[in-house]
């Protein structure tokens, strides 16, 4: 099964040019939403296998949203997408919880690593879990 | 004794810390001009397609650039008295119309509000939407069955929301609402779509819609919007609406209702915190006759799950096509071979318990369907064929996979609805960078730095001065010293460009980039390891250059693949860097070296660069070298050599007698180490003798000026530790030298100039051909006006720029012993012989 993406950025051509890239070159499904607000009540309504989100954004930003997630599923990894010069909040962003983070503008290549490094964190932790029960 | 009187009248300017003003502007010109150039060659880098980035990048890189130039442009005011004010004029109209091309929206074009299916092609997007176009294009380049029509224009949505003033309302309503949640963005958003629902439509508009839909005569139509970058938008686009089965008397409300979807809760989202504007999306509205499928569904020209089977996909139900992707029920799908006869692969038939039908009077019904209904094929195989057919074509001609929309009618023939370009996901996760295929071959050079990359072949064109550029034949690999900019004339032409020296953000790179030429800078030994003719494939993502084509290596310089090219952050960034990467300003002796010249902001780092290296050249040392402070130059040499040190270039300054060991200036070391090369003759005068043989001469130039103070007996030396400006003054000989040596290599030059003499002026000529030819020899674009010289070389690294100055300094003092000797030209190509040789005390000449 292919893995499910969901995607979360204030700019809507951001948002595009990254389906783009992860429709093109992955098998991953992919689902984006301009709105924060609404990401909450997508994981809620499908199951997802990571979120990657802009750090700053309106109303809602991506430091709101890690603690949103993290309520709703504790082991979906976070990639968090950040400006050039704010590496601060970004590491803030992996105290919170978040998995990895991004900083924009980057190379295709390198999403795509960081992503299916994710998704491999991912498998393992839910292996582990099964482990456990 | 007037200046000495003039000094206790008034208060003199202190003409040092003036002169260290000066070079801290300088210093400052030059920071800025590599903070620019960096900036310019990361955008072009972001341009070619392998980043993602967004508006807020671009925005960030314009303001960091033009902050860039505007300080270069300040101190260059500065460094010139203000001589080029013009450039504040230009450097505003450019910043403003980037500023411009940053912030508009594609125009919407001129057309009249209603355009028939018939008028329409799929070069038409921008008015009527991508969705419209293509089935204009289906319909009239391809001939294919489509419904009747027309589409109310992206022109006719603006008319529509100008006349209601909706913007302004739409404005207000976001303005007193507070989004805190995804319930409050739903309300506000309902609000609007009940706004533009109830807003009148400008009369001339409602009656050109009226007019058009009189010819239906009253038979039912579908509405669909068809917004204009919706392909390309669709991220927050979400699904706009569709009306299907309405009676085209109303099409006033259709369209309004059509119009009003757009503003979903993304929308109203991205308007309130992104500054969407209402020309964004511009909502196109088609209005095709309703058709009355028996069967509908959708095709895949080629399967997407494997494209590798190479097969058409087809889904079909009953009635309306709603049904096959919403998941209503479960369609047919039937899988044909894209081959001859267009064999059926595969089918599986589904229970299609019911089918969506147009209701007469209006609206849609669902119809329950029997036992034998449900479980019978809806498509022939003669249909199947006739559909598959259609797919190939379709995709023939948008030359790409197509996802098709089609109906088929009572009478059995097939309608199509929509085409698109079918997505294809990639079979799973690809790799980084797939390995270069490896070659039998060893490298004939495996160094150097990327500055554009790719692989390119061809053969090997050596390009020895600049003036030959023309001669550069279509498909060579240009080899050439250092950069040169005016490169830009054949890029379009050539296959690859390899430098000696350069870096990956000098002028020539960054048009390279623009112009995909894989560029390699810094191969050291590129001049001597490949010659003119020689076939060459160059990897400049590998830095190496093999012998011989290899075409297995080639890839073709593909551009950003085309998702990229429709995006409008990346359409939006080249349209930003047609005003920022080009560069007009080629040659800085041309008579269109001028500020007005100024295109983009490349060409105005280019000017002020220029222009700092003239200024900084033609400082005026004279009465900074004369007050307090300066120190008195000891070498075993008869000259007379002044140096005053701005920081940095002295272990004590203001010391008063100085000797090599407390000079820290890095150029200034080099300059005088190559000056007092043992070899150089300081003793005699060379000369041709009167039975026409070269000889020494007792009786010097040098004796003869030795106390003559008021031809400039003293050399002036202006030093930091990275910095020298010298004024030689030797006899009647002028020479100048300006040079900036540090580890950034942008930075780097030498300017070098020579006049003057005390002998004829054919032999002065002479000698500034000479000093040409041995400058450009060393790499300095050199050139000679009658008995003047002048030379500049700039962009080598901190190394190779001591090295050259070591030689310009053994320059400078070898040619004030030439004057009489150069009674011809062969003496003159000896003498040239004899300095590449290194002998400079011209023994060779004199033993023969």
């Amino acid at each position: 099964m292919p893995a499910r993406i969901l995607a979360v950025d204030d700019e809507p051509n951001m948002l595009r040019l990254l389906k783009t890239i992860l429709t093109s070159k992955t098998d991953y499904e992919v689902v984006t939403t301009n709105n924060p607000m609404e990401a909450a009540k997508l994981l809620k309504e499908e199951p997802f296998d990571l979120l990657i989100t802009d750090l700053k954004m309106p109303v809602m930003d991506g430091m709101d949203l890690i603690e949103t997630v993290k309520q709703i599923d504790a082991n979906l990894p976070i990639v968090m997408i950040t400006a050039y010069g704010t590496i601060e909040t970004a590491e803030e962003a992996i105290q919170k919880g978040a998995y990895d983070y991004i900083t924009k503008p980057f190379r295709q290549e390198a999403i795509l690593i960081t992503l299916k490094r994710a998704l491999e964190w991912r498998q393992m932790q839910l292996e582990l879990q099964k482990l456990k029960q | 004794m007037f200046k000495f009187l003039r000094r206790f009248l008034k208060e003199e300017p202190d003409e040092q810390a003036l002169l260290r003003e000066k070079f801290a502007h300088f210093r400052r010109l030059l920071d800025n001009n590599n903070a620019a150039l960096a900036i310019m060659a990361d955008m072009e880098e972001k341009a070619t397609g392998d980043f993602l980035f967004d508006s807020g990048y671009i925005y960030g890189q314009v303001e960091a650039l033009s902050g860039a130039v505007a300080r270069m442009i300040e101190a260059l005011h500065v460094l010139t008295q203000d001589r080029y004010r013009h450039l504040d004029l230009v450097y505003n109209n450019i910043l403003a119309d980037t500023l411009q091309t940053l912030a508009a929206v594609p125009a919407v074009p001129e057309t009249p509000f209603i355009l028939w299916l018939d008028q329409l092609d799929r070069e038409m997007a921008a008015s009527c939407g991508a969705k419209m176009a293509n089935l204009g294009e289906i319909r009239n380049r391809l001939q294919l069955p489509t419904p009747q029509g027309f589409v109310i224009t992206a022109r006719a949505y603006q008319h529509f929301l100008a006349g209601a003033n909706l913007a302004a309302q739409i404005e207000a309503i976001l303005e007193e609402t507070d989004v805190q949640d995804l319930a409050s963005l739903e309300v506000v958003s309902q609000k609007i779509r009940s706004l533009i629902q109830a807003a009148p439509v400008p009369p001339e508009l409602a009656t050109a819609m009226t007019a058009a839909a009189a010819s239906f005569q009253g038979r039912p139509i579908a509405v669909r919007s068809s917004a204009v970058g919706e392909d390309t938008a669709s991220s927050f686009a979400g699904q706009f609406a569709t009306l299907l089965n309405v009676s085209p008397g109303s099409l006033v409300d259709h369209y309004k209702a059509v119009v009003a979807s757009k503003f979903t809760p993304q929308a109203i989202f991205y308007w309130k915190y992104q500054g969407f504007s209402l020309n964004e999306l511009p909502m196109a509205v088609g209005c095709l006759e309703m058709v009355p499928a028996r069967a509908s569904g959708i095709m895949f020209s080629l399967n997407p799950q494997a494209p590798q089977q190479e097969s058409i996909v087809i889904t079909a139900v009953w009635g309306l096509g709603k049904f096959a992707v919403d998941g209503s029920v479960s369609p047919d799908i039937f899988e044909v071979k894209r081959g001859p006869g267009l064999p059926l692969l595969a089918r599986r038939l589904g229970r299609k318990t019911k089918a969506l039908a147009a209701r007469r009077g209006g609206g849609l019904e669902e119809l329950a369907l029997t036992e034998a209904e449900a479980d019978q094929p809806c498509l022939t195989q003669a249909q199947l064929q006739a559909l598959a057919e259609i797919a190939l074509r379709l995709e023939e001609h948008f030359h790409g996979p197509q996802d098709i929309e089609w109906a088929l009618q009572e009478d059995g023939t097939i309608v199509l609805l929509q085409s698109r370009p079918l997505r294809l996901s990639a079979p799973a996760f690809q790799g980084p960078r797939p390995e270069r295929p490896s070659v039998p071959v060893a490298p004939l050079l495996s160094q150097g730095v990327r500055a554009v990359g790719g692989v390119a072949a061809g053969p090997v064109y050596v390009l020895r001065r600049e003036a030959d550029i023309p001669q550069i034949p279509p498909g060579a690999v240009v080899v050439l010293r250092q950069p040169s900019s005016r490169l830009v004339q054949v890029m379009d032409r050539i296959a690859a460009i390899l430098t000696e020296v350069g870096s990956p953000t000098d002028h020539m790179t960054i048009l390279a980039r623009e112009f995909q030429v894989p560029t390699l800078v810094d191969v050291t030994g590129v001049r001597q390891a490949l010659y003119t003719g020689l076939e060459v494939t160059v990897d400049a993502d590998l830095a190496v250059v093999y012998p011989g084509i290899h075409q297995e290596l080639l890839v073709k310089p593909s551009g950003p693949p085309e998702p990229w090219r429709q995006d409008p952050v990346y359409a939006k960034l080249k349209s930003v860097l047609a005003h920022i990467s080009p560069l007009n300003l080629l040659d800085p002796a041309g008579e269109d070296f001028t500020p007005a010249a100024c295109r983009t902001f490349h060409d105005l780092t280019r000017f002020c660069h220029e222009k700092a290296m003239d200024a900084m050249f033609q400082l005026d040392v004279e009465a900074s070298a004369q007050a307090k402070g300066v120190s008195r130059y000891r070498a075993d040499l008869p000259i007379n050599l002044f140096v005053l040190d701005l920081g940095g270039g002295l272990r004590e300054p203001g010391k008063p007698l100085i000797s090599e060991e407390d000079v820290l200036s890095l150029p200034f070391l080099a300059l005088m180490q190559g000056f007092c090369h043992p070899g150089v003759r300081w003793a005699g005068q060379v000369a041709v003798d009167f039975k026409g043989f070269i000889s020494v001469f007792a009786n010097t130039l040098y004796d003869q000026n030795k106390a003559d103070t008021s031809l400039g007996g003293k050399s002036f030396a202006i030093i930091t530790d990275k910095y020298v400006n010298l004024n030689s003054r030797l006899g009647y000989h002028f020479g100048l030298v300006d040079a900036y040596v540090s580890t950034e290599r942008n930075d780097n030059y030498i300017t070098f100039q020579f006049k003057g003499g005390a002998a004829s002026l054919d032999r002065r000529e002479r000698r500034a051909q000479l000093l040409a030819l041995l400058l450009e020899d060393m790499g300095f674009k050199a050139q000679a006006i009658s008995d003047l010289v002048r030379g500049r070389l700039v962009k080598y690294s901190q190394e190779d720029t001591a090295k050259i100055l070591v030689q310009v300094g053994t320059l400078l003092a070898f040619s004030r012993q030439l004057d009489l000797a150069l009674a011809n030209d062969a003496v003159m190509q000896k003498v040239v012989a004899a300095f590449k040789a290194g002998d400079y005390g011209l023994q060779s000449l004199l033993e023969g």
